[in-house]
């Protein structure tokens, strides 16, 4: 199949190989949650609610000089093209979920709150490729509202090889064509990669292509994920009447 | 850099040879830049004037305000939970004059309920359940409960409900009287300011 289009470089959804979906990101979603967010990567919706820090609820899990983070991934019955009931803890939505909590745990200080729990919910709603990435990007926002102390925002973004061609940001029909797929999460100020995973094979010059376009990738989100922060303070200055 | 902005998580705030970090603000891995940890405005505070060092300190202010928590040496506000032999339980409501987004138990011990006459202490003439008490967070405590004092004359039971059911008025540091009933039942009682 056709991935990119020989004669004028487009790809299915008509976008060039180095261009992202159109990302959106909202905080403040869950009113409840000590902070959340909402984040769109194309048509893959997520929402991520942040609680903590808090009491460790079950004691034996407490840590005596550090935070205990805690992550959930699920995905709604609705979020793909068939409505399908998954189970809570299938091996995929597990995985997921340690990935997520190892890059945000790498992120937050959590040596300022020890004795205490942070617990990060992840919720796909709708699913086009890249909700590993977009899982990130959403409970990056969230921690960030919730006012979590954090070393930088981590961002992440995918990125494969198809057709010759590495392609940035893959969208489910990419996804499922086979090809190898690179998800780089990375604290963008400080320019330091926290996340590396790929499946199936690609040669080391090439793989060298693929993860610095996805960092290029998680750089802009990174901007765009920023310039949310601020709009989103400078409306609560406006609200407080500062 | 100087004056004042918004700040998101990761962007260098200082040079930690002209700054000290405060809150909100960490030491770069490098030693030499701040970085901001919080989302929210940077704010330049001048250096105490009796410290050697007269570095300013660069503080993020968040949006967000975390629940209070009790420390050390600050003076609460509990509601009594349980009252036992030798110890009472009171859940903290209120630290300072900030209340708790999440309350905190507390324990206050026999010997800790007045200053004098340790040893004859009654936890049941001190303190009986839903009494409203101030009192001194003495330690962190274990990892159950605070460590709470009343040993002193403005600490102790604030306001209390008779068996009649209505709010009863101190009449001595020991002692409080219903209004309906005319009762007299005894307390631990805080003076009043």
């Amino acid at each position: 199949m056709e991935y990119v289009n020989p004669l004028t470089g487009f790809r299915l959804d008509g976008r060039r190989p180095n261009e992202m979906r159109q990302i959106r990101g909202e905080i403040g979603v869950v009113a409840k949650a000590d902070g959340s967010a909402l984040f769109e990567m194309g048509n893959t919706k997520v929402i991520a609610a942040v609680y903590g820090p808090r009491e460790v609820q079950n004691k034996g899990q407490q840590i005596n000089n550090r935070a205990l983070v805690r992550c959930e991934y699920s995905m709604a019955n609705f979020s793909t093209g068939d409505r399908r009931r998954r189970p809570k803890g299938d091996r995929r939505s597990t995985e997921i979920s340690l990935v997520i909590r190892q890059t945000m745990e790498a992120c937050i200080l959590t040596h300022l709150l020890p004795h205490s729990q942070i617990d990060i919910f992840v919720q796909v709603l709708q699913a086009d490729g890249g909700t590993r990435s977009a899982c990130i990007n959403a409970a990056t926002l969230a921690l960030a509202d919730a006012g979590i102390p954090m070393r930088d925002i981590v961002t992440s973004c995918s990125a494969g090889y198809l057709c010759s061609t590495p392609l940035l940001d893959l969208n489910y029909i990419e996804d499922s064509a086979g090809g190898p797929d690179v998800t780089v999460g990375m604290l963008a100020k400080m320019d330091k990669v926290t996340l590396l995973q790929m499946d199936a094979k690609l040669p080391m010059d090439i793989f060298e292509n693929v993860m610095q376009l996805a960092i290029e990738g998680c750089k802009a989100v990174a901007h765009y994920i920023r310039e949310v922060l601020l709009e989103h303070t400078k409306q609560l200055e406006c609200h407080r009447g500062a | 850099m100087g004056g004042e902005g918004v700040v998101t998580p990761g962007e260098v705030v200082g040079e930690s040879n002209q700054l000290i970090a405060g809150r909100g603000v960490y030491l770069a891995p490098n030693g030499r830049t701040l970085r901001a940890s919080l989302t929210g405005l940077r704010k330049i505070l001048p250096p105490p004037p009796d410290s050697s060092d007269q570095r300013s300190t660069v503080e993020v202010v968040g949006h967000k305000a975390h629940g209070a928590v009790p420390q050390p040496g600050s003076v609460v506000i509990a509601r009594v939970t349980k009252v036992m032999a030798r110890m009472a339980s009171a859940d903290i409501m209120c630290v300072e004059s900030k209340a708790v987004r999440e309350k905190f138990t507390g324990i206050i011990r026999q010997q800790d309920v007045r200053a004098t006459e340790i040893d004859k202490v009654d936890m049941y003439l001190s303190f009986r359940p839903g009494d409203i008490v101030r009192a001194l967070v003495l330690s962190l405590g274990d990892a159950r409960a605070y460590y709470l004092s009343t040993a002193k004359n403005e600490l102790g039971v604030v306001s209390a409900q008779s068996i009649a059911g209505a709010t009863m008025v101190p009449i001595s540091w020991t002692e409080m009287q219903c209004p309906l009933t005319g009762q007299v039942e005894r307390r631990k009682v805080a003076k009043a300011d």
